[in-house]
């Protein structure tokens, strides 16, 4: 065998954040299932940094029909419409499991789960725990984790903690299982009747990003190779709201829950600009219109020093602000402000890829034995993202993937040895590689930053894939076998950055997330002749409307 | 930018026997945390400096390290120029990174009940504050009962009073606690120092847990017996000899002129155990210009009981307390036992009509009359009740420093606190030899501290002397009067 080690297992579920975790208790229901993360569960992935909250129907006032209406206007009605509707009919249950697990969610004084009010939404339906909302979701399932664990040993649950997926295996296009590397850089296959990808996002891939260490897109990276087609890739949501100094901490999520206290958004002269972009929601307008507006003040002079816009809560009550957003005074306190008496300065940066591995409602993409959920899957979202429609997403396509995944049928499979040979061979490349792979990932996010922002042509997306292309061909050095893994992640962020670019030059018009200043178009989102993008190794182009997928 | 020399610990267990500094300069910029300093070191010097970290924001709890021996999180700690870099005091993987998983796996989880039940506000607004926890094992790099017993750790008690407040949870919590070692807690306090979310975790959880636990009988006898005692004589020691009280008059006039005037709380160890330490007080005081008054019905604070759990009868101590000193007019009350001046200060309510001062705070508030050097070292050993529950530091160690050489120790824990010398004997003698270790690592012929307790449990683990620092200011003051020639 030309593995360090075999593992087999029912049902392999890669990445250990809200949709992983979620995915692998599901799933754990029908046989065993290993976990594979890399880094230790519960700590990876951005579920644990989501801050503001989870978007579900609990009040008669509200319906799911409502829901739906938001998600896909806020989404440029490029949402797949089933996938939507599962999304807004399934997220009150999904959060009656996690208050049955043991979750805290804030409560209203009539013992009822608490509601704030979103951008894009016309009712407050988004729930939450403070601003670490993810993060207690988070330490909900990983309890319940725990729990399965401890209580399911027939079935058995399996933790592989630290290791790093590095492609997946397949046996005549089924993928049947992954290889990975453990943290010492042992070649490691596993197989399984039935892989789910939950690996999340990727906007690491840009300079300025809220992701944590793992939004690499290695799963758009992983899929892709093994032959999985994406949608959408160009859909990239710009959070409006990212800290902008020190230099280091750029890019960190301020979350949305500011400004659904009642944060408001003002320019260096004082003024209340989201009045000129959307003067009915003001600053709970949508992301995507909220990030372009700030953007515009900034590069139009009307920024601040640091290159930011003010965001504002001084006028809150301190107890409002110490209660609801204690994260967020937290960390500006850590960085010498002191948010209840000066305001913040914030400015777009990269959050999260609406796009992503075509999925069914079922969660099956479209390689046979290859399941995706969460950030790695594409068209819940459609060109925008709703604030608290992601945790919502994790947990809903989550257990989806988890039950169809455990319910595939067990078979026999034979890793094929030249496959196993390539990861070997692709490996020694690394380590008689001879650039810095930090070098290279630091020119890619810069590139990315430059070429494929908020604002777009076709000559900036065009330079910006020629550099990723350029990059990905680079020698790149793995110093000892424990830094194998990191240059199988760059090749993953060279990738996946170019994923975005080819994407984002086929959708020749401005939609949602997606800018393009080099196209003039008459139509407007709902009336759009454009559905998805779609790209994998055999092919790529736009569906139009009307067209079958 | 600007230029940075750091020492970071490696260690490569293919490689390495032993683990080593190694020193690195490097370019980062302004505001760089130490996570910014470790990706500068990686990715420009030596890419295989390994170190763990994920969300760089202060939520996962991945990337805790200790900074100059104390832990903090990489990604939120703002780097300085000449710090060091450590990994946490748990089993080394690589570098920086600690096994966390085994510590993270034992942490108890909810058990669901059969019939769903739906929690209230209130249980939800009662566990909140111990769910901030990110589990980055910070507290239990640095729990000295960890260090010889078998604690489960404080953020597994944290876990386990959460599980206790949630009527979801069908486990039985307390019983576990008890089991997992929830009476080895010393009330050191350094775990909510440390810890990067400010959890309590002494007195929010496992006060708590003790209480529920003393509900359910899990109290040990000898903490029964403290209890039993208090309740008959008001004091947690029994009388063996004059007391302190009866030796003094009800107020002490000072030498020279009032600067100042103080109701004295002498706390049940001064009072009947160290009765010299106490009249060694009252003699700098009245040299100091301080006016003390000693009412003479006041009872033991309550810390006993309030750190074992058994809280039935403390309402009335603090009530007894309170009135003792209210009904005197006295504004200031003037402690010299860490432990009393620490439950007078956090413990009793927030109006009550005094203000409480440790006897170092007040020597350094009103100055004193220096004393003469002694021409000896002495190291200072800081009172957790102190050091911690107080945040009285600098103050002990400016007086000493005016008598004595002072060569430091690293402040842990002697072991005597928390009900733990009483209920877990061994612990408190294997922390009270760690103790005795690092006096002798010293080379100081006296050990100083401002705690009873540390007092009397030190000085079974060690061969030098072990004084309170008014003791030592009087053994100042007697060497200058000698040197003066005065009596």
């Amino acid at each position: 065998m030309l593995a360090d080690e075999v593992v087999d297992c029912h049902v392999l579920v890669i990445g250990s954040g809200g949709a992983g975790v979620r995915a692998a208790i599901e799933a754990s229901q029908y046989g065993d299932v290993v976990l594979i993360s890399k880094i230790i569960v519960g700590k990876g992935g951005c579920t644990t940094m989501a801050e503001g909250g989870f978007n579900a129907v609990l009040r008669e006032q509200d319906s799911c029909g409502i829901h739906y209406e938001d998600t896909l206007k806020g989404g440029s009605f490029l949402n797949d419409p089933e996938l939507a509707n599962i999304l807004t009919k399934e997220a009150p249950l999904r959060m009656g499991d996690l208050v049955k697990w043991g979750a805290i969610f804030d409560f209203t004084d009539n013992d009822e789960i608490a509601q704030r009010p979103f951008g894009g939404q016309r009712f407050p339906r988004t729930c939450y725990a403070g601003d670490r909302t993810g993060h207690e979701m988070m330490m909900t399932l990983i309890d319940r984790l725990r729990y399965l664990t401890e209580t399911q040993h027939k079935k058995g649950l399996t933790l592989l903690q630290e290791y790093t997926v590095i492609d997946l295996l397949t046996e005549n296009g089924r993928v049947i299982g992954a290889m990975a590397l453990d943290e010492k850089g042992r070649l490691i296959a596993i197989t399984a009747d039935a892989t789910i990808l939950a690996t999340g996002g990727g906007t690491k891939v840009y300079d300025i990003s809220t992701n944590s260490s793992s939004g690499t897109g290695d799963g758009y990276a992983i899929g892709y190779r093994a032959g999985a087609e994406l949608i959408d890739m160009e859909m990239v949501q710009f959070h409006p709201t990212g800290a902008v100094y020190p230099y280091d901490a750029r890019g960190r999520l301020i979350t949305e829950a500011v400004r659904g206290e009642g944060g408001v958004l003002k320019n260096i002269n004082g003024e209340r600009f989201m009045q000129k972009y959307d003067p009915d929601r003001m600053e709970l307008s949508t992301r995507d219109v909220v990030a372009r507006a700030i953007a515009t003040e900034i590069l139009e002079g009307r920024g601040t020093p640091n290159g930011g816009v003010y965001l504002d809560v001084t006028h809150l009550s301190r107890e409002q602000i110490e209660t609801r957003l204690p994260m967020m005074l937290e960390q500006y306190l850590a960085f010498g402000v002191d948010i209840r008496t000066t305001p913040m300065e914030v400015a777009p940066t990269a959050h999260h890829i609406m796009g992503g591995l075509r999925i069914t409602p079922e969660c099956r993409t479209t390689l046979p034995g290859l399941f995706a959920c969460g950030e790695v899957s594409g068209g819940v979202h459609g060109a925008n993202r709703l604030g608290g429609n992601a945790l919502a997403e994790t947990q809903v396509f989550g257990r989806r993937a988890g039950a169809a995944a455990g319910k595939e049928p067990v078979r026999k499979k034979k890793i094929d040895d030249t496959q196993v040979q390539r990861q070997r061979d692709r490996l020694d490349r690394f380590r008689n590689g001879s650039k810095n792979p930090a070098r290279i990932r630091s020119m890619l996010q810069q590139a990315m930053w430059d070429g494929a922002g908020i604002f777009r042509d076709a000559t900036g997306l065009n330079t910006a894939l020629a550099a990723a292309h350029v990059l990905a061909d680079k020698p790149i050095r793995a110093e000892t076998h424990r830094n194998l893994a990191e240059c199988c992640t760059i090749e993953n962020m060279c990738l996946t950055a170019s994923l975005i670019c080819r994407s984002a030059l086929i959708r020749e018009e401005s939609r949602g997330a997606h800018v393009r200043k080099d196209i003039r178009q008459t139509w407007d989102a709902e009336h759009s002749p454009f559905g998805h993008t779609f790209i994998s190794k055999t092919r790529q182009g736009i569906e139009q409307k009307g067209d079958a997928p | 930018m600007k230029e940075f020399t750091v020492r970071i610990r490696r260690f490569d267990p293919e490689k390495d026997k032993e683990s080593h500094l190694e020193t690195y300069t490097v370019k980062v910029n302004d505001g760089a945390r130490v996570l910014n300093v470790l990706h500068a070191i990686h990715d420009t010097l030596d890419p295989t400096l390994s170190y763990r970290y994920s969300c760089a924001s202060g939520q996962c709890g991945s990337c805790a390290v200790l900074v100059n021996g104390e832990p903090v999180l990489a990604c939120m700690e703002e780097a300085t120029d000449t710090m060091t870099v450590e990994p946490l005091n748990l089993p080394v993987k690589k570098d920086l990174i600690t096994d966390l998983v085994p510590r993270l796996a034992g942490m108890a989880h909810l058990m669901p009940k059969d019939k769903p039940v739906v929690p209230a506000k209130e249980d939800i607004d009662a566990i909140k504050p111990l769910r901030d926890c990110i589990e980055c094992l910070a507290c239990v790099s640095v729990c000295p009962a960890m260090s010889v017993t078998s604690f489960l750790g404080p953020t597994a008690m944290r876990q386990e009073l959460r599980l206790a407040l949630d009527p979801r949870d069908n486990g039985d919590r307390i019983s576990e606690a008890v089991r997992d070692g929830l009476f080895t807690c010393t009330s050191c306090q350094a775990c909510w120092k440390v810890c990067p979310k400010d959890i309590e975790i002494p007195g929010k959880a496992i006060e708590k847990l003790r209480s529920f636990a003393n509900k359910r009988g899990f109290s040990f006898p000898r903490h029964q017996e403290v209890a039993a005692l208090v309740k008959a004589t008001g004091r947690s020691v029994p009388r063996t000899a004059e007391s302190f009280l009866e030796q003094v008059p009800d107020v002490i006039e000072p030498d020279g002129p009032v600067r100042a005037t103080v109701g004295f709380f002498s706390g049940c160890m001064y009072n009947l155990r160290q009765q010299q330490s106490a009249l060694d007080a009252m003699e700098v005081l009245r040299r100091n210009g301080i006016r003390v008054i000693v009412p003479k019905d006041q009872v033991c604070c309550g810390s006993p009981l309030i750190r074992t759990g058994q809280l039935d009868y403390v309402d009335e101590l603090m009530k007894k307390n309170i009135d003792v000193f209210r009904s005197r007019g006295i504004d200031t009350v003037l402690t010299m036992c860490a432990g009393c001046g620490s439950t007078l200060k956090n413990d009793y309510p927030n109006d009550k009509p005094f203000t409480v001062i440790d006897i170092n705070e007040l020597l350094t508030k009103y100055g004193i009359e220096p004393p003469a050097k002694l021409g000896i070292t002495a190291t200072y050993h800081d009172p957790c009740h102190l050091l911690r529950g107080q945040g009285v530091s600098d103050q002990p160690r400016n007086l000493i420093r005016q008598v004595v050489d002072l060569v430091e120790m690293p402040a842990i824990c002697c072991g005597s606190g928390g009900g733990v010398r009483s209920g877990n004997p061994e612990e408190a003698a294997a922390l009270g030899k760690k103790r005795g270790d690092e006096i002798k690592k010293t080379g100081a012929e006296v050990v100083i501290t401002s705690c009873p307790f540390c007092e009397f449990h030190i000085a079974g683990h060690t061969d030098k002397p072990v004084k309170h620092v008014v003791s030592v200011l009087l053994d100042g003051y007697r060497e200058k009067d000698k040197k003066e020639g005065k009596k």
